[in-house]
């Protein structure tokens, strides 16, 4: 266990690079984004009380909660933190000073190492397994519940709808494309087990995944995609969600030319932590419904 | 002996610089203290002997009347549900066993209030409790100001309560 919960969430940041991303995503799930930071800020939000003593004892309880080992919350706050991480190769002071400008993408050409389509999709996936994965942690579902997980994902909303359009535009079609979802599950589909492992995403959480051996994790991710692909299929094609349509916002604040779209997904990818970002908010909004429902 | 000065200015204004800005950042949080009991080896947030959240769902109350119920979190010693209605999140619903927090059951030692013949209090602006069995907590909470407290006193008494209070006997 690294930082305690309330500090994590008192010390999200309310402007930068992850948080224009997130504003931006706004136009594929309308009203859903609001960055709310802070722990006490989430407690009078999430229980709309205002009295300190109550904040207090609610708080509390939270933080015990969050500190017992056995009840998940830490392990899915490190599925959260990890699966972006692994990304993450380019220091947050590097763009500190960039934050009111249009980062211009050539600048950072040097950062970016471009990964395979191979690679990409298998982000792609890792990613979804993590949020499956936290889920069943946060929400004490058993972890390998895949239907209940399908189920559930009709019901996001907040900051957990906006960390999946993040997925489905960011890590989806802007890398892969409008058929992202049949390229990653026939890429699974052909890959050998030994292939998951030794990607740095997936090997970064694969000591959660359910499955066993590299097989029988190879199987889940495979199960899991195919699960979620009626969903996320249909939100792609509610939105009428396209590349093209999210390029124009991303100009907003990324200077970039359309022949750079690899670039692009990548310096998202080491850039941003939109994952970590908004499945902290996620994670405390949950810990703090059962804290005030328990005290 | 200029030289001198200068040195012991400098480290003069080090100092100072260092205490002030420590004595900036060292306002402890309102939480550092349940922070250190709860992070010492062996400190749990529940007990063994606390029941799972699964086997409070039967209990809750059906959906109904265009209500809709989404269960939301089963962790031990605690179940939730949402209520909702036309896409509206309305209330959330919660049976927990006070066996993982004892203090809970304290706000019910003087009160006076009943639904459906338990022991019952209002939290804060937006909840309302009742005890089952001196074990259970059930309550409801509004999460939206349409939803009184009134409301959240029906919906308490659609729980299956008197099948809840069997489970303390066992």
């Amino acid at each position: 266990m690294n930082k305690p919960i309330f500090e994590l969430v008192d010390q999200l940041p309310t402007n930068n690079l992850t948080t224009k991303v997130l504003g931006m995503l706004d136009f594929v799930a309308p009203g859903q984004w609001k960055n709310l930071v802070g722990f006490d800020n989430t407690i009078r939000a999430v229980t709309g009380e205002t009295d300190e003593a109550f904040i207090q004892q609610i708080g509390e309880r939270a933080v015990q909660l969050y500190n017992d080992p056995s009840q998940g919350y830490q392990r899915a706050m490190w599925l959260y933190q990890t699966v972006d991480t692994s990304d993450r190769l380019l220091a947050s002071s590097v763009l500190a000073n960039k934050v009111g400008e249009t980062i211009p993408l050539l600048g950072f050409i040097g950062n970016i190492t471009l990964k395979s389509q191979k690679a990409q999709t298998i982000d792609f996936a890792s990613k979804l397994i993590a949020e499956l994965l936290a889920f069943c942690q946060i929400n004490g579902i058993p972890g390998d519940s895949i239907g209940d997980f399908v189920a559930a994902l009709a019901d996001y909303s907040g900051e957990s709808l906006i960390r999946i359009a993040g997925l489905i535009c960011l890590d989806g079609l802007i890398p892969l494309g409008p058929s992202f979802l049949d390229q990653s599950l026939s890429t699974i589909s052909g890959l050998d087990g030994r292939e998951l492992q030794e990607n740095p995403t997936f090997k970064s959480i694969s000591s959660l995944v359910p499955g066993g051996d590299s097989a029988g994790q190879l199987a889940f991710v495979g199960e899991s995609l195919d699960s979620v692909k009626g969903w996320m299929g249909g939100f792609v094609d509610e939105r009428s969600l396209t590349r093209e349509s999210l390029l124009g916002p991303l100009k907003g604040f990324v200077d970039f030319s359309e022949d750079k779209l690899d670039y692009l997904a990548a310096f998202l990818d080491i850039s941003t932590n939109y994952y970590e970002h908004t499945g902290t908010q996620t994670l405390a909004r949950r810990l703090i419904e059962r804290a005030v429902a328990e005290i | 002996m200029l030289i001198q000065i200068r040195k012991s200015l400098v480290v003069f204004f080090s100092v100072a610089l260092l205490l002030l800005t420590s004595c900036a950042q060292t306002s402890p949080s309102r939480y550092q203290a349940v922070q250190q009991q709860s992070s010492k080896k062996g400190a749990t947030a529940v007990v063994r002997q606390s029941l799972k959240g699964g086997e409070f769902n039967s209990f809750f109350p059906a959906e109904q009347d265009g209500y809709k119920r989404v269960y939301t979190q089963e962790k031990k010693g605690f179940a939730e549900a949402k209520l909702s209605k036309d896409g509206k999140d309305l209330a959330v619903m919660a049976i927990s066993d006070t066996l993982n927090m004892p203090t809970a059951k304290v706000k019910f030692a003087d009160s006076t209030k009943k639904i459906a013949g338990y022991p019952a209090v209002e939290q804060g602006t937006s909840t309302t409790a009742l005890l089952v069995g001196d074990r259970y907590q059930v309550k409801v909470l509004s999460r939206s100001p349409s939803f009184t407290a009134k409301d959240r006193a029906a919906w308490l008494e659609k729980f299956k309560l008197s099948e809840l209070a069997k489970l303390v006997k066992k």
